[in-house]
């Protein structure tokens, strides 16, 4: 296939959770979109037919340096990374009940996740990874993804019936 | 806490349950685990209280944030920049064959744009567990659909083929019915164990479906049937983000829902296992009716088979049509067979690559009349004013004693070199960053190099590149300025993206410019098959060709390399531009092509030659055309002057065989079908065999022809012709027209063939030409090459290499050495 129409089908696919993913790490957008341009630039050197098989973990891994490589440069480095999308920890009644409408408590409650839960969900939700290009991409066993996301999962599910008034607790 | 609630806790703990929820657990372990399941209320609980978590972790919207225009063009310049460095060297097959790991199924949404261009094929996959099963509750009537184009989900959506897939199965909703407003689904699909989907990939190669297998290969990410199941939500993901993703019928192929859990909405194809575990089908009894499902009942695995109009999702890999070898049909229902020539040769050399390199070519790679055609026959020139000799010759069947083979054999004029017309040639060279490797680009010049040395001075050459852009390098030069066309041919540099259709246009604008009214005018399309139409689709680039077709430009195409062949395209380019289409691998293959046969390559001495055989019921009870299965033509298309056919070049020779099963013999794999009511009753003579003059062996009959040709002399429809002469076989007609004529010309051969040789009395070519269409059949699992064993091809072969001038044929016992090691002697025992 023509380079050109790959990166297209390449950018179709992750440009989006490539630039979310980069931004829970840099934590503003325009840095976020400079490390995804770097993954990339450095994508468009590589042997495109070898890294196939692995293109998503190959991407991710190399967006998470360049994000990582990021906040360094800038020493702004923040493991609980700014969003501004992201809801205050203490909503409002009212706004909870907004939030359990449209998912937004979900998408707070993974904020509150230990650092590398949140990003295998993120991995795994939104950029549709397996397990096992997960554990390429953070350099885990895939058991031991496993084991992080069915924590997160249930941890979110924990504090998701908490917040729900009138649901079981188990 | 009380106890229950820490043993829930324990259970909970198990990472096991998000996996399988995820759809990641696998194999032994995942039927372990299911099996758990159905003892363990508690572990039903954890998983279904995981579900929705997961369901509503699904729902996150796509991410809003994006690059900018200028960004993403930044990229793609960068990607046409580096183009040069990035070489595709995936070749479908060799993943296909090695891929030991792999364990899969999957869906694959199909597009709402490759609805329209691509097929779908459905493969039951028994015995996989089950994974998918989603909720809607969004709609006013609660449906789901899968596959169903969103213009109309309720009417039928067959796809534009009479393959028997159809794209929205029942999916037993009755079974996963859950409430009023809740309907389940079998949405996707399980693990298959690792032998099984290999051997299913072996049996779709075995049965020509070699894209169906490949599109396997690209929906399935080895190892883990998860993978697969994330590929499958990258297609709809990648989809849903466009407009907006909302529950309904047929949206985006069907795999935006709602869960009813959470009333959050899915996106996505959501792995689904387990789901039949929720709340309100706990009780035992349910439980296991839904454990049963799980487990029994077949999981269907949407395929795309990829057409030959793309579009992004399917990954590069090389295409083939596949091929549905013709089948016997009987004398008495189909006594007329017509079909167009073909001389191609293509498919042979594309299969040597693949032989040489240890693998079995896909079935749809080989193309059995191309195999045939390869070799040169001695075949007798033509007499008279006929541009052709047609030579016809029949013994038994090397496979088969019992039944008959027949050969028709064309041979075009040879012209002389020094007698050719002019040729005007505009090579359309594709020079995109893909034809940088040695076996293209540098292979190309080499190839036209000696093409261009060997030019006559009357002749002109042009020569228009095509990549990100595309430009005239060399405007009509004569054969005078040789040094200048070499030159310029030396100069070419890969680099860039391929864009074929404005390069085309280029082309046949300055092959038009440069008209010869009594020559060769002919664009030579050289690429790797990385034909990028752009924005034109395909569809527009064949009208563009036959078209130009018509102002008197015909197209060669010449395939170079590998990894990325569109074999299918440039066959089906050269064949609606009145030109043909070889695969060169080497500089020996430019030679033959480009050199020995340039006459036959570049200079067409009858045109639309169309080939329409009638056999005699009395001898024959039925028959099939070996290869030139996408060639056949409908009966009436014979004397259709309209209907475009096959071009023949000078000192071009064309072969096909038919098998012939005698009268009196019955056909194999005749479905039965109740006798008609309103037809006449058999005639006494058309049911009585001859088997026994026919089975006499004797003397081979050959018989040249040109004879009885009449010009223009349309024929009474056949119900007119006499009773048949009992002693002939079959006769050929054959229509043709001169290069630049509009008006068919007919000639009539008859075969009488009172007894049928055996077959080693057969003429040397003869033997050596069934040798290659049973090696043909025999490659590609066709089981129709009866026991014949592949030291019985290589003594057909060894015995008749002939005088074998260029040694194809002694390479031809090589090919068939290789072909044994790779497919031992059954085709089904080699998985």
């Amino acid at each position: 296939m023509a380079p050109e129409s790959l990166i297209d089908r390449v950018l179709e696919r992750y440009e989006r959770p490539l630039i979310s993913y980069a931004k829970d790490i840099t934590g503003d957008l325009e840095s976020a979109r400079d490390a995804v341009q770097e993954t990339f630039l450095r994508l468009s050197k590589q042997d495109l037919a070898a890294l196939e098989s692995r293109l998503a973990p190959w991407l991710f891994f190399v967006c998470r340096n360049c994000a990582l490589d990021h906040c360094r440069k800038i020493v702004r480095f923040s493991q609980d990374p700014v969003d501004e999308n992201r809801v205050s920890d203490d909503p409002s009644p009212a706004a909870e009940a907004v939030a359990a409408e449209d998912g937004a408590l979900l998408r707070q409650l993974v904020s509150q996740l230990p650092p590398q839960q949140r990003e295998l969900v993120k991995l795994k939700f939104e950029a549709g990874l397996s397990y096992k290009e997960m554990s390429e991409t953070l350099r885990i066993s895939v058991s031991h993804v496993g084991v992080q996301l069915h924590d997160a999962i249930q941890t979110l599910r924990r504090q998701w019936n908490r917040k729900h008034a009138g649901a079981p607790t188990p | 806490m009380e106890p229950q609630t820490r043993r829930s806790a324990h259970t909970m703990n198990d990472p096991r349950i998000t996996s399988y929820a995820l759809g990641e657990l696998i194999g032994r372990e995942r039927e372990e685990f299911e099996r758990e399941l159905a003892a363990s209320e508690e572990l039903q609980r954890a998983l279904n209280e995981t579900i929705p978590v997961a369901d509503a972790l699904h729902g996150f919207p796509m991410p809003a944030e994006t690059f900018g225009d200028a960004r993403r063009s930044a990229l793609r310049r960068a990607f046409a920049e580096n183009a040069a460095a990035t070489r595709r060297k995936a070749k479908v097959i060799k993943f296909v064959t090695n891929t030991g790991a792999l364990a899969a199924s999957l869906t694959v949404i199909v597009g709402l744009a490759s609805l329209v261009l691509t097929r779908s094929v459905k493969l039951e996959i028994p015995s996989a567990p089950l994974t998918a099963r989603v909720l809607e509750t969004d709609a006013p009537s609660p449906r789901v659909t899968l596959l169903v184009p969103p213009s109309a989900p309720n009417s039928d959506p067959a796809p534009p083929s009479s393959s028997p897939l159809t794209p929205a199965p029942p999916m037993g909703f009755a079974a996963n019915r859950i409430g009023d407003d809740e309907v389940g689904v079998l949405l996707t699909v399980a693990a298959s164990p690792a032998p099984q989907l290999q051997k299913q990939i072996a049996e779709l190669l075995a049965a020509n479906d070699a894209q169906t297998a490949s599109s396997l290969k690209n929906g399935v990410v080895p190892e883990t049937p998860i993978q697969a199941a994330g590929e499958t939500a990258r297609f709809v993901s990648g989809n849903a983000a466009m407009p907006r993703p909302k529950v309904g019928a047929g949206q985006e192929g069907g795999a935006s829902l709602a869960s009813a859990g959470t009333g959050v909405r899915l996106r996505g194809d959501i792995p689904l296992a387990g789901r039949l575990f929720r709340p309100g089908e706990m009780a035992g009894k349910d439980l296991r009716t839904s454990h049963s499902v799980t487990s029994v009942s077949g999981v269907q695995a949407t395929v795309r088979l990829v057409g030959e109009s793309e579009n992004s999702e399917r990954s590069n890999t090389e295409t083939y049509d596949a091929i549905e070898e013709n089948v016997f049909l009987a004398t008495k229902d189909n006594p007329l067979s017509t079909f167009s020539i073909d001389v191609d040769t293509a498919s042979y050399a594309n299969v040597r690559r693949f032989l040489q390199g240890g693998q079995i070519p896909p079935a749809g790679a080989i193309r059995t009349e191309e195999l045939l055609n390869y070799f040169p026959y001695q075949y007798p020139q033509p007499e008279g004013d006929a541009p052709f000799s047609v030579n016809l010759e029949v013994s038994r069947a090397p496979w088969d004693s019992s039944r008959a083979l027949v050969r028709i054999g064309l041979k075009g004029r040879e012209i002389p070199a020094s007698e050719r017309g002019a040729a005007n040639l505009v090579f359309l060279v594709d020079v995109s960053g893909s034809m940088q490797s040695p076996d293209k680009l540098p292979l190309l010049q080499t190839c036209l190099a000696s093409l261009v040395k060997n030019l006559s001075p009357k002749d002109r050459v042009a020569i228009v590149v095509y990549a990100g852009s595309s430009g005239v390098v060399l405007p009509s030069t004569p054969g005078t300025d040789k040094a200048r066309i070499l030159g310029v041919l030396e100069n070419l540099e890969a680099g860039g993206s391929t864009h074929g259709s404005s390069g085309i246009r280029l082309a046949y604008t300055l092959a038009r410019e440069n008209f010869l009214k009594e020559g060769s005018n002919r664009v030579i399309l050289c690429t790797d098959g990385d034909f990028n139409v752009g924005t034109t689709n395909q569809s527009e680039l064949v009208s563009l060709i036959e078209k130009e077709r018509l102002s008197g430009v015909f197209l060669s195409v010449l395939g170079f390399g590998s990894g990325n062949l569109k074999d299918s395209t440039m066959e089906k380019l050269a064949d609606k531009g009145n030109g043909n289409y070889a695969y060169i691998d080497s500089p020996d293959e430019g030679r033959k092509v480009l050199v020995e046969q340039m006459g036959a390559t570049l200079f067409t001495i009858a045109k639309d030659v169309k080939i329409q055989v009638e056999f005699n019921p009395a001898r024959v009870a039925g028959y099939r055309l070996i290869g030139y299965e996408n060639r056949l033509l409908a009966r009436e298309d014979f004397n259709d002057d309209k209907k475009d056919a096959g071009e023949i070049g000078a000192g071009h020779a064309v072969t096909a065989f038919y098998e012939v099963i005698p009268a009196g013999q019955p056909l194999p794999n005749q479905p039965s079908v109740e006798p008609l009511k309103y037809q006449p009753a058999e005639t006494p003579n058309a049911e009585h065999p001859r088997e026994s003059t026919i089975l006499k062996s004797g003397q081979s009959n050959v018989l040249t022809g040109g004879n009885r040709s009449e010009e223009e002399n349309h024929r009474t429809s056949h119900s007119q012709i006499p009773t048949p002469i009992s002693g002939e076989l079959l006769t050929v007609k054959l229509r043709y027209k001169e290069p630049n004529g509009e008006k068919s010309k007919l000639i009539e051969v008859p075969l009488p063939a009172p007894e049928i040789p055996a077959f080693d009395q057969a003429t040397s070519d003869f033997q050596f030409a069934a040798a290659v269409a049973a090696f043909g059949l025999k490659l590609r699992g066709s089981p129709t090459a009866g026991d014949m064993g592949w030291p019985d091809i290589q003594k057909i072969v060894r015995g008749n290499l002939g005088a074998d001038p260029g040694s194809y044929r002694a390479e031809f016992l090589t090919l068939i050495e290789r072909a044994g090691r790779l497919r031992p002697a059954d085709p089904t025992a080699d998985q």
